[in-house]
């Protein structure tokens, strides 16, 4: 309809065609380490040498060598084709190998390293498990303490909460730079060291300020009548939220929710700190350590990342609408 | 806002005192407590055990004179100056999608934008890593391919950096000179969905006839977005402005992953919050890194400060 009206107003002369191609051009530079983890995590160190740009063609070219000693079988040795092998057939080398007697190719979907995968998910899997269970339960408590702290600051204006939401909002100034030096010896002191819920707790308390600031407004944009029905109906504080603010403040939620759980998916300084052993590691700590440990065999490495990206494409496939309006929204509300 | 009460009822509804007690508890032992035992702290040579000895100011004095944390300042300056220039892109961005006439091409632009989070932000950095090695990298091999590379040490013999040679590859992450310039290539071309997705919720609220009476008036698209656009994200702008620079001024993660705990060779990619980190986990100096996180935090106040009473962001 609006584009309609634009486009009858003297817009003709500007056509969008241009402005495609500039999107579509950075896109793609956006999109470009997405595409090489993906391509690059079915690859072997061999065949990603030989051809590091391109996803890898079915094909197999197997190369049969006579032996460097005379009297021995001859060598046959397997390895990935390139594309011009699959597109223009084998052309010889340019420097002829004579030893070679044969090369043949042969459709194969072999070339595509799936152990790459099974070997991500054994390396990085655990890794992911801890990492979903910190965030879903952190997610999960830190949200739900703030509504019932956003209702306290939204329903009345008790004695004492402009003090409280004070305390609240002093810590949306103060940046919590200085707070991991003390954090970690705090955790010490109470024997949270190395174990999982000293992230969860944490990452409870970190939650608390933005989550009530943003329910708390959100509440209070309620039409009080809802809340006043209720409790004519003999509804206790507990049935109020349940029966009006969840229901009603169900996409800000799930929001909050998503930018929780990305938050905690993401994090690393503090595992890093916390966690000691093994079975323990986030998939933070766990990628930091993947990093130092291994002799690099990028197709492995890639498909590690690729296994720990998965839960994310999981939620974002389910929740992408949520996610790109709830940005926006979110945006506009400040 | 929320409804008063009287004093009365106040008193029969004191189980709501109940709903805020967790989040309370939550933050002060987590948030309120560490920051005061970090000021208390910062008096005292600490080792993070039982022992500690009160040295008054001597942490400060000595931060004073320490050459590492002035310089990783001096990086850190130069990182917002960085992403400063690394905004411009996300907002170019969002103009040219809310030009678009299809609704349908704006949202389907918007979907594609969000596609890249799915990548958690370590892994984004590790890919980054991998792009950066010298020879298997992406980046090298960009170079070489597109003939980038001989035009780079061409620049070097004329200029004389000593950093880009014809028969080396490039140590982008191993050269101290090539450390900054490689943290500002990093994430290019640096289109933040989050930005992208707030700049555009701002652009929304131009009205159609709006560009209407600017296409009357034969205002051009560069002047469009110098009168109408600019103005209306100014907000968002600001906003976004005002916490990139207290992110980069506290962040140190990014070069923890790139460069490691020693702010890669030479130190140069050391920052402030680094070095609050390296001193207090690999030194063991934790009444010296509470020093340290005072300074960076009385500075981040500053800004804080400086923003709410400058920079008025109107809701």
């Amino acid at each position: 309809m609006s584009a309609a009206l634009n486009d009858s107003v003297g817009s003709r002369r500007h056509r969008d065609w241009p402005k495609h191609l500039v999107l579509i051009a950075i896109l793609c530079i956006e999109l470009f380490p997405l595409y090489m983890m993906l391509q690059v995590s079915m690859k072997d160190n061999a065949s990603f040498i030989q051809n590091p740009w391109l996803p890898q063609p079915p094909y197999a070219v197997t190369e049969v060598r006579s032996a460097p000693v005379a009297g021995q079988p001859d060598v046959v040795h397997n390895r990935t084709a390139t594309w011009t092998e699959v597109l223009h057939g084998i052309t010889p080398a340019l420097v002829p190998d004579p030893a070679l007697i044969s090369a043949e190719k042969h459709f194969d979907l072999g070339v595509y390293r799936v152990g790459n995968l099974v070997n991500g998910v054994k390396i990085v899997g655990p890794y992911v498990a801890n990492t979903v269970f910190v965030a879903l339960t952190g997610t999960f408590l830190s949200l739900s303490l703030a509504i019932f702290g956003a209702y306290f600051f939204a329903r009345y204006r008790m004695p004492f909460a402009g003090v409280l939401w004070g305390a609240f909002m002093l810590l949306m100034l103060l940046p919590g730079v200085a707070n991991i030096v003390p954090l970690f010896t705090l955790l010490k002191d109470l024997g949270l060291l190395n174990t999982l819920s000293a992230l969860i707790i944490v990452g409870i308390a970190g939650g608390q300020v933005f989550n009530i600031f943003v329910l708390r407004n959100f509440i209070e944009d309620l039409p009080k009548d809802l809340f006043e029905a209720a409790e004519m109906d003999g509804a206790s504080h507990l049935q109020q939220i349940k029966t009006v603010v969840l229901p009603l403040a169900a996409p800000i939620i799930g929001t909050l929710a998503i930018l929780a759980f990305l938050g905690k998916w993401n994090d690393f300084l503090l595992p890093l700190i916390v966690l000691r052993d093994k079975e323990l590691f986030t998939l933070g700590v766990g990628l930091i350590y993947l990093d130092g440990e291994y002799v690099k065999q990028w197709g492995q490495i890639m498909s590690a990342y690729f296994i720990a990206s998965i839960p994310l494409i999981i939620i974002f496939l389910f929740c992408m609408r949520l996610f790109v309006r709830g940005l926006s929204a979110g945006a506009v509300k400040g | 806002m929320a409804l008063p009460i009287s004093r009365h009822k106040a008193l029969r509804e004191w189980k709501l005192y109940f709903f805020i007690l967790p989040s309370l508890l939550f933050i002060g032992v987590f948030s309120y407590f560490p920051a005061g035992s970090a000021i208390y702290h910062s008096f005292f040579d600490w080792q993070g055990g039982d022992n500690k000895q009160l040295i008054g100011f001597e942490n400060f004095s000595r931060a004073l004179h320490d050459p590492v944390l002035w310089s990783s300042f001096g990086t850190v300056s130069v990182l917002i100056v960085f992403n400063l220039i690394k905004m411009i892109p996300a907002i170019l961005m969002a103009v040219l999608i809310h030009r678009l006439k299809s609704d349908r091409a704006q949202y389907g632009y918007r979907v594609l934008l969000v596609v890249p989070m799915i990548v958690p932000g370590l892994v984004t950095l590790f890919i980054w890593k991998f792009f950066f090695d010298p020879n298997l990298g992406v980046l090298n091999n960009v170079l070489d391919f597109t003939g980038l590379k001989t035009v780079l040490v061409h620049l070097d013999q004329f200029f004389g950096w000593d950093v880009f040679f014809a028969n080396a590859p490039i140590g982008w992450l191993s050269q101290p000179a090539l450390i900054l310039p490689s943290l500002f290539l990093w994430g290019f071309p640096w289109i933040g969905a989050v930005g992208v997705l707030i700049y555009l919720a701002g652009l929304q609220s131009i009205g159609q006839e709006v560009y209407e009476a600017a296409e009357l008036d034969g205002v051009g698209p560069f002047q469009k977005f110098l009168y109408i656009e600019l103005p209306l994200i100014l907000t968002q702008v600001r906003l976004s402005l005002v916490l990139l620079i207290i992110g980069t001024l506290k962040d140190y993660g990014l070069q923890l992953v790139l460069l490691g705990d020693t702010g890669g060779p030479g130190g140069r990619g050391m920052v402030p919050g680094l070095w609050m980190y390296n001193r207090a986990f690999i030194a063991g100096e934790f009444g010296y890194a509470c020093a340290i996180g005072m300074i960076l935090f009385v500075f981040i106040l500053g800004l804080t400060y400086l923003n709410n009473k400058y920079v008025r962001v109107d809701k």
